[in-house]
């Protein structure tokens, strides 16, 4: 298995330089005008860009309001009744419910975990799992709907958090699995 | 679903800020107007005509827990100015060291770096035996919810901003892999398998090697560039949408793969926190990201079959 594992960690330092090289190569071959063409392509990248902002200032500016109020101890306090009936440690329950809301804030929260119990411990594990196996849902939905102005989110928002809900369940459970 | 969960965050927050304040000012946790009691020592002996001079202030424990009703168990000591004018006279302290709640809240809320509280009572040539009023603090939650808004808000713009240029680089490359042709060439290599997932995308459309590579970049661990990949596939997909500002079938199947993430490479701010111990949880990240993922699909694919969901409502 440990193959895999350099098999993939290769891939993923090649595969950048290779593409950034390999396009224009082969658009060299093909006889395309390589410059003028990236340049035209390039130029949307400032609109886009700034498309975001209104749907990025909307969810964050949410996002933090919630974040300052306090409202994540009274969740867990409230959850923690609940999820203690599935062995669901109380301890990483902030982080299952700051991670689709905010990369930096999980971040934060693995280091206070780590400074509170240690690398090695379980919990910083399922944490840490959480964190690599998921993403900031909100974030996510802002920037790939915003770039297209993309209001109407139909089934997006419910499908990302049925998803994220799992992922923090099996987080929990695998890394019990794998080193409980 | 977004309008719900969006306006529920701000409410909410709202809420919970209000009755934490509230809870604040019936149980007086901060203690507004009545003074704490402090031993103060003047480093070089009282000087009373003296604007400014540097003085050691104690605070004992038991005197800490008295006054706030908590239980501190260590007394507490940190070395500041005194400032005396015609008003009255001011202790100024910088808290970097560790100051026990409530009191870091109250240096936080009323100082600008560091913490000021008025002075009672006459100093005398030994140790003066004061009291300490801190400004009145009040709405700290109400406070916070307001300016947290703000840096949100100015984070919002600095993030989407920092997108440029990457968004930049691969709209370019992107367009030379389209007029050579190589675009194509992958989505005659992958389409068979990305079709069953994108069963909406007509065969041979950009917008399904944008997904491959999109794709293909989360799961290497490359968010840099699977974002853009994202965004452009997302815009080839907006070309097929019969609407302006809904979302399709297609869109929203991309959008739940994402926010899945397909990782096979932890991202790199979590290498650089967990160090080493990040080649233990290779397994237990890929394990979790494969099962959220088929999660992903099924709750994108079933959900969009729901009545409430459907395109044309």
């Amino acid at each position: 298995m440990n193959v895999l594992h350099i098999l993939i960690d290769y891939a993923s330092a090649l595969v950048l330089p290779l593409l950034l090289v390999g396009f224009p190569l082969y658009g060299m071959f093909k006889k395309v005008r390589v410059y003028e063409v990236f340049v035209e392509g390039a130029k949307e990248g400032f609109n886009v860009a700034v498309m975001i902002i209104p749907y990025l200032i909307a969810i964050l500016f949410a996002i933090g309001m919630f974040r300052a109020s306090g409202a994540m101890d009274f969740l867990t306090d409230l959850l923690r009744p609940l999820l203690a009936v599935i062995r669901f440690p109380a301890e990483v329950i902030p982080m299952a419910i700051v991670r689709p809301l905010t990369g930096s804030g999980s971040a934060a929260i693995v280091l206070e975990m780590i400074g509170q119990f240690g690398e090695d411990s379980i919990l910083v594990k399922m944490a840490a799992t959480m964190f690599g196996s998921t993403e900031t849902t909100f974030y996510v939905i802002a920037v790939y709907f915003g770039a297209i102005n993309i209001r109407k989110t139909r089934h997006a928002v419910p499908a990302g958090l049925i998803a994220d809900t799992f992922a923090m369940l099996a987080a929990v459970y695998v890394v019990l699995w794998l080193f409980g | 679903m977004l309008n719900y969960i969006w306006g529920g965050l701000i409410v909410s927050s709202l809420a919970f800020a209000l009755v934490s304040d509230i809870g604040d000012f019936s149980s007086d946790r901060y203690r507004n107007g009545s003074p704490l009691p402090v031993s103060v020592s003047f480093d070089e002996g009282y000087d009373p005509s003296a604007r400014l001079q540097n003085v050691t202030v104690r605070i004992a424990a038991q005197a800490f827990s008295d006054h706030f009703h908590v239980d501190q168990s260590a007394d507490s000591e940190w070395t500041g100015t005194l400032l005396q004018t015609d008003e009255g006279r001011e202790l100024r302290f910088a808290y970097e060291a560790a100051v026990p709640e409530p009191l870091e809240t109250i240096c936080a809320h009323t100082g600008r770096g560091d913490c000021r509280a008025a002075l009672d009572g006459q100093p005398t040539e030994e140790v003066w035996a004061a009291g300490v009023v801190f400004r009145p603090v009040r709405w700290v939650k109400m406070n916070a919810i307001a300016s947290a808004a703000l840096d949100f808000a100015e984070t919002a713009v600095t993030l989407a901003l920092g997108l440029i240029g990457g968004l930049g680089l691969w709209m370019g490359l992107l367009k030379i892999a389209e007029a050579s042709g190589l675009l194509y060439a992958l989505i005659r290599l992958t389409q068979p398998a990305i079709r069953l997932l994108f069963p909406k995308v007509p065969r041979n459309h950009p917008a399904l090697g944008m997904i491959v590579l999109n794709l293909t970049a989360n799961m290497l661990g490359l968010g840099n560039a699977a974002t853009p990949l994202g965004i452009k596939a997302m815009q080839e997909l907006q070309t097929l949408n019969p609407t302006d500002d809904t979302a399709t079938d297609s869109m929203v199947m991309l959008l739940a793969m994402n926010t899945a993430s397909v990782q096979l490479v932890p991202p790199v701010l979590l290498v650089a926190i967990m160090g080493l111990q990040i080649n233990q949880l290779f397994f237990s990240i890929v394990i979790t990201t494969a099962l959220s993922l088929v999660v992903a699909i099924a709750a994108a694919r079933l959900l969009g079959c729901l009545k409430r969901f459907r395109l044309s409502s």
